[in-house]
């Protein structure tokens, strides 16, 4: 089966580069993310030695740290995975370079929305997990920028008559489910998030965008200059709120390891209890 | 060559997860060249100030007689 390109990986990557400079200037937006997604580890019982996070920012990989876990941080950028002090490499979320059964816990933190082929990400993610080993993750989904998409695709609309496309195609939290599923994940869940972010200026959001290395890499972009207008007026228009709210909403994936440790479903017919009893208690 | 003395010699306990991203299969490394070579895919992946550089599009292709070398 082909998979559509639908990002340009390359460009992921050199803007992620290009993060690597100013991920100080974002470090509490992806510090409150990072704590969010972590402090579901603190509802789980067991204990986890060998981790594998990808996409930390040097956020993540301290955190864990901090709990004696035996880290490896990972990253399509070797300069944004450098700024890691924990074992670093530089990887393709889509070519994992790791042994089956390698780590009992990997966290991807709001990075795998850039990947082209995330069915096949998740499967090797599953693949490199041991047996009840956990899998943990954020991404970006619908409608994440909505009020940037609808500003931007209304204004070019009317200035140049045709629409490129601008914002990522963010998935919803049911694509999230099923992909989960799909992947074959035991005890799959996944819940949503929001996190409240407000700009005073257009300019600022924009800013943090590419400071966060989330500038638009999907392939059908314009490849010539945007005309200065559209831009102008966009801006314009978004200043018209004193206030632009971006929430970001997001997805949290968690799935472990299949084992037959596990809690199993029974076969239909294979039960002690009649249902009949049980709802008459 | 400027990586060959720079880059710091690769923790063993990376080395043991570690395959290549296309095959899956094992990884020999070269620490003179500062590289983890595939024979299978016949790639060398370079090592950069200590990080493996685990990328398709950065590894450098081995001649065959490259690869016979390390087999």
């Amino acid at each position: 089966m082909t998979v559509p390109v639908i990002f340009n990986r390359k460009l992921v990557r050199y803007h992620r580069d290009r993060a690597a400079y100013h991920h100080q200037t974002i470090q509490d937006i992806v510090q409150i993310g990072a704590d969010r997604l972590l402090e579901r580890l603190d509802d789980i019982q067991r204990s986890f030695t060998d981790v594998l996070e990808i996409g930390g920012r040097g956020v993540v990989a301290p955190i864990l740290q901090s709990k004696g876990m035996n880290v490896v941080s990972g990253d399509l950028s070797h300069r944004l995975v450098s700024i890691n002090s924990a074992l670093s490499v530089c990887l393709d979320e889509e070519y994992l370079p790791f042994k089956a059964h390698s780590f009992d816990l990997v966290i991807a933190n709001f990075n795998l929305h850039w990947v082209n082929d995330l069915p096949g990400s998740l499967l090797q993610i599953k693949n490199i997990l041991r047996p009840d080993g956990l899998f943990l993750a954020a991404i970006p989904i619908l409608p994440t920028l909505s009020t940037l998409r609808d500003v931007m695709t209304e204004e070019e609309v009317e200035l140049c008559g045709r629409v490129f496309p601008r914002i990522s195609p963010f998935p919803d939290l049911r694509a999230c489910a099923t992909l989960m599923q799909r992947a074959g994940f035991a005890l799959p869940v996944v819940d949503k998030e929001e996190l409240s972010l407000v700009y005073r200026s257009a300019m600022a959001l924009m800013k943090d965008l590419r400071f966060a290395g989330e500038t638009n890499a999907l392939m059908e972009q314009q490849k010539t200059f945007t005309n200065k207008d559209f831009l102008a007026s966009c801006i314009t228009k978004l200043q018209d709120q004193d206030e632009i709210a971006v929430p970001l909403h997001f997805a949290v994936l968690t799935g472990w390891g299949p084992d037959s440790s596990q809690q199993q479903p029974l076969q239909p017919g294979q039960f002690s209890v009649s249902l009949e009893d049980a709802l008459k208690n | 060559m400027t990586e060959q003395s720079s880059s710091p010699p690769i923790d063993p306990r990376l080395l043991s997860v570690l395959v290549c991203p296309l095959t899956k299969g094992p990884l020999i490394y070269d620490k003179e060249k500062s590289e983890l070579i595939s024979c299978n895919a016949a790639l060398a992946y370079p090592i950069k100030e200590g990080i493996p550089v685990m990328l398709v599009d950065e590894a450098r292709h081995l001649t065959d007689e490259e690869v016979n070398k390390y087999k």
